[in-house]
């Protein structure tokens, strides 16, 4: 399983090289056929990497006989899933496969971080033994990914935007999606995110409060950013509906999302106390 | 041997006062393919005639050797439209061989047109062979060349760039609007002032799904009659752009002195319509619209200079890409013109193989006739004979096949040789009779 582990990085790490070539690699037209292969091997090995992280976390789980997202180890490699199957929904259905330079390398770093964990597993409380766990954590890690692909989309919006500012007309150009495109993509992903975030906290709560009987914590630290997360989001949809914030100022509060996202997911583990830390 | 030669006339060598002349029609087309094929010089012939070019393509007869196969063209296409034999060898080129396959890889290629990497030569070119076939003009190294020429073509065009970016002004701006929005098919286009390159951009956008076009003149009148060729919206504008609230793409080319569109009121239209993206393109000079508008948010401005550096820079990597295609055109031919020269050599090579085939069957039946061998030894003799033939014509073969990938004509005077040697031709009529 360890080596399936392993296997399971390389394959990630090579997915994410070929992603981020597929974008950097020259603006020649020489290359288009070299491009158009990578373009390949980039996502082939992603579901290839998908497959293998799959059957890792089905493994994990029989194992240990709990849902796989109480620790390091587990949580970001399910992270790293969400990731990547949010970004094979979104190229199986608009072909814009750019998003794939910002997004698996972020799945990759996950994976990484989650490989180098692997060592020690704790144990899981008693009181994490339940089923509501599972909905809770899948639903908001399925939030995260989806945010980190709007986030995806605000920089490709930023860069594409540029491009036609300063008239430089080139091939790489060509690559990036439509700012509409990527103004919409990133617009659904955010609501994608709202939606299941929303719900992810409403089981949570349900959980604490009816289940175990335990008052609602405001000043857990991960609660907190969760709601500060939320709220820029929702702000964020909120104004673009009254007032047509939509392009730039999407993209940029995309980026903020983004940051709030990292800010409760990694932050609130290394820095702060909290009922959600990883123990 | 199978002589492929052509002779033709294109914009790069002839006027068109020269290239009409020597045009021809569907019926015509017929007509001088059934000439061609009578004069019995020219075994098979295709005919291209589009605007810019007419070509001869023809095989020449192996068995007449009297005449050159160009000038049975010459003489041909002088006579059937009434040109001088010197005016027409004066405007034309003539090719011969891998020279003739190289040209016709090259022309559908679209490397030979005025603009690199138009698509229509393709098509044209197809349908004038299918007119040819159809009146029996091609046969066996036509009916080859053709489709291999259809195919170079189609491989130039996806594995290098030349057919891709705009080279005008008007598809520049569709594709930079493709770039802008997400679909075009919901789009509004709005035209202020009269102008071919307006119309025929809003021509362009309209082909690419643009579904509303608003037509603005200072005159209601004439605003009247452009909308009629788009079915568009006619609108009079005093200092009233209120109609631009509904507009995603604006091209704007009317001939005031001075700013139409200001960057304040537009600002204040780009609040009315929530932001939505805007495409101004200013091909009026002086220009339209205040180049300080580029700076409100989602709207993007375009003057006719920024259209024209598009066209320039895309021209340009076209013309880079010719290179590349230009080696891929080269490579293709030779492979061909090899291929076609196998097919030359292998009739040979099968009736030599058959004659001493023959001969070997006939001694080992007399054999067995005359010494009346048992089954096994008549079986062990058999074998033998069959490896002596194998092995005595080994050389020969392989040799006379290496003569035609060295690229020069020996294998013609082997070909003759060894027909000569072994009387192959002898055999050849004697089985036809």
């Amino acid at each position: 399983m360890h080596f399936l582990f392993l296997v399971t990085v390389l394959v990630y790490l090579a997915a994410s090289i070929f992603q981020a070539l597929y974008l950097t690699i020259g603006e020649r037209s020489e290359t288009q056929t070299l491009r158009s292969r990578i373009a390949l091997i980039a996502f082939w090995g992603t579901c290839v990497g998908f497959a293998l992280l799959s059957l890792f976390i089905i493994l994990w789980w029989s194992r240990h006989g709990h849902f796989p997202m109480t620790h390091w180890t587990d949580s970001t490699a399910f992270f790293a899933w969400a990731n990547t199957l949010i970004y094979i929904i979104v190229v199986r259905l608009t072909q814009l496969r750019a998003i794939g330079s910002f997004v698996i390398p972020v799945a990759f770093v996950a994976i990484l971080i989650s490989y180098s964990f692997s060592g020690n597993e704790a144990t899981l409380p008693e009181n994490l033994k339940t089923y509501w766990l599972v909905p809770h954590v899948t639903l908001i890690l399925l939030a995260y990914a989806a945010f980190i692909t709007a986030f995806g989309f605000g920089v490709l919006y930023l860069m594409a935007e540029k491009k036609i500012r300063q008239k430089a007309h080139t091939l790489f150009h060509n690559l990036l999606p439509s700012l509409g495109a990527s103004d919409e993509l990133g617009y659904r992903c955010t609501i994608l995110g709202v939606i299941l975030l929303t719900l992810g906290v409403i089981v949570g709560a349900l959980w604490t409060q009816y289940i175990q009987e335990i008052a609602w914590r405001w000043l857990d630290a991960k609660v907190f950013l969760t709601v500060v997360t939320w709220v820029i989001y929702v702000v964020q949809i909120g104004i673009r509906q009254l007032w047509g914030w939509r392009g730039r100022k999407a993209a940029y509060s995309e980026i903020v999302g983004f940051v709030a996202v990292l800010c409760t997911y990694i932050g609130v583990n290394l820095f702060l106390d909290s009922a959600h830390t990883f123990r | 041997m199978n002589q492929i030669v052509s002779i033709g006339t294109s914009h790069h060598v002839a006027p068109v006062e020269f290239r009409e002349k020597l045009a021809f029609s569907d019926e015509q087309l017929i007509e001088s393919l059934q000439h061609l094929r009578e004069s019995h010089n020219v075994h098979e012939a295709v005919i291209i005639s589009t605007c810019n070019r007419v070509e001869v393509y023809a095989v020449a007869n192996p068995h007449q050797t009297v005449e050159s196969p160009i000038k049975t063209l010459i003489d041909f296409l002088a006579r059937f439209h009434h040109i001088g034999v010197e005016t027409l060898k004066k405007w034309s080129y003539r090719h011969h061989n891998l020279g003739t396959i190289q040209h016709l890889f090259r022309v559908t290629s679209s490397l030979d047109s005025m603009v690199v990497g138009e698509s229509q030569i393709l098509s044209q070119v197809k349908e004038a062979f299918d007119i040819s076939r159809s009146a029996g003009g091609a046969g066996t190294v036509l009916n080859r060349l053709f489709p291999k020429a259809f195919s170079v073509g189609k491989r130039i065009r996806s594995e290098t760039t030349i057919a891709s970016g705009a080279v005008s002004i008007s598809y520049a701006a569709v594709e930079l609007a493709k770039k802008i929005f997400n679909a075009l098919e919901d789009k509004t286009v709005a035209i202020i002032g009269a102008g071919e390159m307006s119309e025929l951009t809003a021509k362009h956008l309209v082909a690419n799904g643009v579904s509303k076009v608003i037509v603005a003149n200072r005159t209601y009148e004439r605003a009247v009659k452009i909308a009629e060729k788009f079915k568009g919206i006619p609108v009079a504008y005093e200092d009233d752009l209120n109609f631009l609230i509904d507009a995603d793409i604006v091209i704007s080319s009317t001939d005031a002195p001075h700013y139409l569109i200001e960057r304040q009121p537009l600002a204040e239209i780009m609040r009315k319509r929530k932001h939505r993206y805007m495409f101004l393109i200013d091909i009026a000079v002086p220009r339209d619209i205040e180049p300080d508008v580029s700076k409100i948010n989602h709207a993007f401005l375009y003057n006719i200079d920024d259209l024209e550096a598009v066209v320039a820079s895309n021209l340009k990597e076209r013309q880079q890409e010719a290179t590349r295609a230009e080696q891929i055109v080269t490579e293709e031919a030779r492979r061909f013109h090899d291929q076609i020269q196998i097919l030359e050599v292998n009739p040979t090579i099968k009736a030599l193989h058959q004659q001493f085939k023959e001969v070997a069957e006939t001694e080992l039946q007399a054999c067995v006739d005359k010494t009346g061998l048992t089954n096994t030894q008549e079986a062990a003799v058999a074998s033998m004979t069959q490896a002596i033939v194998k092995k005595l014509l080994h050389h020969p073969v392989t040799n006379l096949r290496h003569s035609v990938n060295d690229g020069n004509t020996d294998h013609v005077q082997y070909i003759h040789a060894i027909q000569e040697l072994f009387a192959l031709n002898e055999i050849d009529e004697k089985e036809q009779e």
